[in-house]
């Protein structure tokens, strides 16, 4: 495991509301990001993500708690004494500079010599792909080269943090995808620590190797995509990160749970009558046809072409599922107001909490 | 609050440009602001260490000066609403008037003469038109001794030097009502006129008032004109005051005067800045299509219009090319021989006042634009405790009339141990605090328009917040400090209210010699003064305008505006 390089230790910032009065933008955030990890924090908009990276940054001060980086507590160090790279969402380029000029910025306000600032500026414009672009001006720039002049600004010092703000939010969506394995793959190469915000929950799971869920100023689950794919923590959660069904269920045994008269084979843990909320993912339910009234059986309420999968809406008894299949192509459609089998595949289904009806 | 405040306080207490910045700012405003005004009130309402409204009843007991404040009054509102008129007549016309660019800008350049121009050129040029030997009322209409003082000429001057004030108050405000409301009222079956009295004119209404506020406080204010044209039958209060100091030497007499003016000047103050102030109902966008335009105006209606703001431009017009042509013959109406007489007499007599204003103006033309710039950007952009306090005392010497500020300097900086009366520095000073509030809010309304963002750029790259401002913000707000410089620079040359306080045997001012050679009935010289400070004023507005034009900032339209509207 490396070693610790951001602590965050029980971080809140309040603000004043005209409104509401003070209302906790932050409260009680804990997080630790090793060295050369990125990490994601991802939430709705107004969840205090940008606020806990900025109070990363030093541009917001927390009413309560600590940050440290490296072992030492920044908590109230301005940010220019910090060592961090920041890209704005809104890049941020300096606009009576050049592009050579904006990313040696770094280095003049270090003092460093003029030969050492060329060769810096220019290997950095290499790396980002803009090697010839140094005497532009920012605004004759398209957004994702001014998103990779940014990028290049905030790495040119070789600092010891990289902090994103919700770097791609003004590109399009075909750019968006380019430019976040761009950032991925210079990540990993340089090496550096990276806290990164989104409130795209595809862009965080391409991008992360951990991610913080934000709900609220707090963090909800923290880990990685995988794991809040499949192990979500909270009903937020699982509904922020994908698809879902969130299924009321009977435990029937202690291996064997039963969705309006469909048997799954899911261990539980809980003593037979209790409920439970499951999470079933829409891709982990298969559907084949069926005769009428068969026990367990549901209706086909609608059907969606997407070209690589179909999805289903289905009615099973009082709840209505949604079913993606990515087999669509080995068998004939499903119709609409056709009776189906319901088939749960255990082994991606997860026990959320056990409801006290 | 406390904890946000004390914060407040870590944070900057860790900064040290911004410290230092904040701490010398207030150094300078206790000492050129608070500090004056302090004096003021304790000259005026403490006698023998205690506290007394007895001067003050004393000079309300006077007749004259009950007489004073009144005609103030009269005159303010008489200002307010000629002017606001006039400059409704100009905003509607260029406007709706369907004009050239040509047209327009000939309007424009009529309409803003007079605010770039030393304060006394409109007072002359009436003496020249409708004095003894007036141009119209001794050699067209053939009156002998006609005494052109009082206030009918007063308030046609104040009206003219001041109307552009409401032009450019209610110009956008006319130009952002949107011609589909218009439209919509006519496509309604609503007669033009009808629409004008009913959806125009309302519109437009807190502009009216706020034109009217800003004319009548600048009339209240005005000492110049009432000096040169009030004469002894219509006193107000600013001149009032100005003979109780030069005339009897009664400064407590001075400043309780000033300190009456002061009620009515803060109650317009306080009217304009909370009440019309908010009261808007359209927005300024500058970005309203020129479409069918002219067509909620009936022609005849457009011809009257041009040709009223034709005939006003053109009396502007006449008046300055009077006072060229006064400058330039030997003896205006007596003998109209031409001569270069008076330039050579401005040029050697005069030279010491041309050279010490030169002198004031260059040094304060940079001190108040970075004064200007450096409190805008703390009050748009850093937090730290008192920010709205500083906002507010920044303001003070501006929105006072000048009077108050002058005789609050003379008193406050007479004696030991500030005793800086009768130097260059107190005159410096006087300019500084009190026309360097147009580069702050060109700076603040500037910055608005930048995104934090840029500034937390260069701190998270390691610049420190002195850094960050010399890099950035300093050559991102280089127009609003062009601008600042520009206003300094043209108050400098033209303002006399408070400074005519603070001139001394070795530093003048040529605005001084001006009324100087008035009084003493050198009208010569005295159009030659004024000819020579337009043209410095024109050329060095003009190289500024170029610089902005250079620096192609998206608001450097907006802040040259400003500054010819300050």
């Amino acid at each position: 495991m490396a070693p610790i390089s951001i602590r965050l230790d029980r971080v809140s910032k309040r603000f004043d509301h005209t409104v509401k009065g003070e209302v906790y933008a932050v409260r009680d955030v804990s997080l630790a990001v090793s060295e050369g990890e990125l990490l994601t924090l991802l939430g709705p908009s107004g969840c205090g993500k940008s606020t806990t990276l900025r109070m990363i940054a030093g541009f917001e001060e927390p009413d309560a708690g600590t940050i440290s980086i490296d072992g030492k507590d920044v908590t109230h160090v301005l940010p220019n004494k910090r060592g961090i790279g920041f890209v704005f969402q809104n890049y941020a380029l300096f606009p009576h500079l050049t592009v050579f000029e904006n990313v040696a910025y770094g280095l003049r306000v270090q003092g460093r010599d003029e030969a050492a600032i060329t060769k810096a500026v220019g290997e950095v414009l290499e790396l980002v792909g803009l090697t010839n672009y140094g005497q532009q001006q920012p605004h004759q720039l398209s957004g994702g080269e001014q998103q990779r002049v940014a990028l290049a600004r905030a790495v040119v010092f070789q600092p010891k943090v990289l902090l994103f703000d919700e770097p791609l939010s003004n590109l399009d969506a075909k750019l968006r995808v380019e430019m976040r394995e761009q950032i991925r793959s210079l990540q990993k190469r340089i090496g550096i620590t990276t806290v990164y915000v989104t409130h795209d929950q595809e862009e965080a799971m391409a991008i992360s190797d951990r991610i913080a869920v934000m709900e609220r100023g707090a963090v909800v689950q923290d880990g990685t995509a995988h794991e809040l794919y499949y192990r979500p923590a909270t009903e937020f959660v699982a509904r922020f990160i994908g698809r879902t069904n969130l299924v009321n269920a009977r435990v029937v045994s202690a291996d064997d749970v039963e969705v309006e008269g469909a048997r799954i084979g899911l261990a539980s843990g809980l003593a037979a009558g209790a409920t439970v909320q499951l999470v079933v993912r829409p891709e982990m339910i298969e559907l084949t046809p069926a005769g009428a009234g068969q026990a367990g059986a549901g209706v086909i309420a609608q059907r969606t072409f997407l070209g690589e999968k179909t999805d289903y809406q289905v009615t099973l008894g009082s709840a209505t599922l949604q079913v993606s299949a990515t087999d669509h192509y080995r068998k004939a459609p499903l119709e609409v107001g056709q009776p189906v089998a319901v088939r749960f595949h255990p082994e991606g289904i997860h026990v959320l909490k056990q409801l006290l009806i | 609050m406390r904890s946000q405040a004390s914060s407040e306080w870590r944070r900057v207490a860790r900064d040290p440009a911004l410290l230092g910045a904040i701490v010398v700012l207030w150094a300078l405003l206790a000492l050129f602001v608070i500090f004056p005004l302090v004096h003021l009130l304790d000259r005026a309402f403490v006698d023998e260490g205690r506290f007394t409204l007895t001067p003050l009843l004393d000079s309300l007991a006077d007749a004259s000066h009950r007489a004073a404040f009144f005609n103030s009054l009269i005159l303010a509102t008489a200002v307010g609403g000629l002017g606001t008129a006039l400059g409704f007549l100009f905003a509607l016309t260029a406007v709706r008037g369907g004009l050239g660019r040509h047209w327009l800008t000939f309007l424009d350049a009529a309409a803003l003469l007079p605010l770039v121009s030393p304060p006394f050129t409109t007072s002359i040029s009436i003496i020249f038109t409708f004095g003894p030997k007036g141009f119209i009322t001794h050699d067209l209409l053939g009156f002998a001794n006609v005494s052109p003082y009082g206030f009918w000429t007063t308030t046609l001057a104040e009206t003219l030097t001041y109307f552009p004030i409401a032009y450019l108050t209610l110009r956008p405000i006319l130009a952002a009502i949107d011609p589909t409301m218009e439209e919509m009222a006519f496509s309604l079956g609503a007669s033009r006129w009808r629409i004008f009295h009913t959806v125009t004119v309302p519109l437009a209404v807190p502009g009216f008032a706020n034109a009217f506020l800003l004319l009548f406080a600048a009339s209240l204010a005005d000492f110049a004109t009432p000096l040169i044209l009030a004469g002894n039958a219509f006193p107000v209060l600013p001149t009032q005051a100005f003979l109780q100091i030069t005339g009897l030497f009664d400064f407590k007499g001075g400043a309780v005067l000033s300190l009456i003016l002061l009620v009515p000047a803060a109650a317009v103050f306080l009217l304009q800045r909370y009440w019309v102030g908010r009261r808007t109902y359209v927005t300024v966008t500058g970005k309203v299509g020129q479409r069918s335009r002219t067509r909620t105006l009936a022609p005849w209606t457009g011809v009257a219009l041009v040709a009223g703001c034709s005939f006003v431009a053109a009396v502007i017009v006449y008046f300055y090319a009077l006072l060229l042509y006064a400058s330039l013959v030997v003896a205006f109406g007596a003998n109209n021989n031409f001569t270069w007489h008076h330039y050579q007499v401005i040029f050697t007599e005069g030279l010491p006042a041309i050279r010490d204003t030169l002198i004031i103006a260059a040094i304060g033309m940079p001190l108040g634009g970075l004064y200007g710039v450096l409190v805008g950007y703390l009050i748009a952009r850093k937090r730290f405790p008192g920010r709205r306090a500083m906002e507010l005392v920044a303001m003070i010497n501006y929105a006072l009339p000048g009077t108050i500020v002058g005789i609050s300097y003379l008193i406050a900086f007479n004696d030991p141990p500030l005793a800086l009366t009768g130097g260059a520095m107190i005159i410096v000073a006087c300019y500084v605090f009190r026309y360097s509030p147009t580069g702050i809010r060109a700076t603040v309304a500037l910055l608005q328009q930048i995104d934090r963002s840029i500034e937390e750029a260069s701190s998270s790259l390691g610049a420190g917040s002195g850094e960050t401002f010399r890099r950035v913000t300093l050559p991102l707000i280089a127009p609003a400090f062009f601008a600042g410089l520009g206003v300094v620079f043209i108050r400098s040359m033209t303002a006399i209210s408070a400074t005519i306080f603070l001139v001394s045997i070795s530093w003048t001012l040529i605005t001084v010699r001006i009324l100087e050679n008035m009084t003493e009935l050198s009208l010569g010289p005295a159009a030659a003064f004024s000819v020579f400070v337009i043209v410095v004023v024109f050329v060095v507005v003009a190289g500024l305008s170029a610089v902005l034009a250079r620096l192609r900032a998206p608001a450097a339209g907006a802040a040259a505006r400003s500054f010819l509207g300050g």
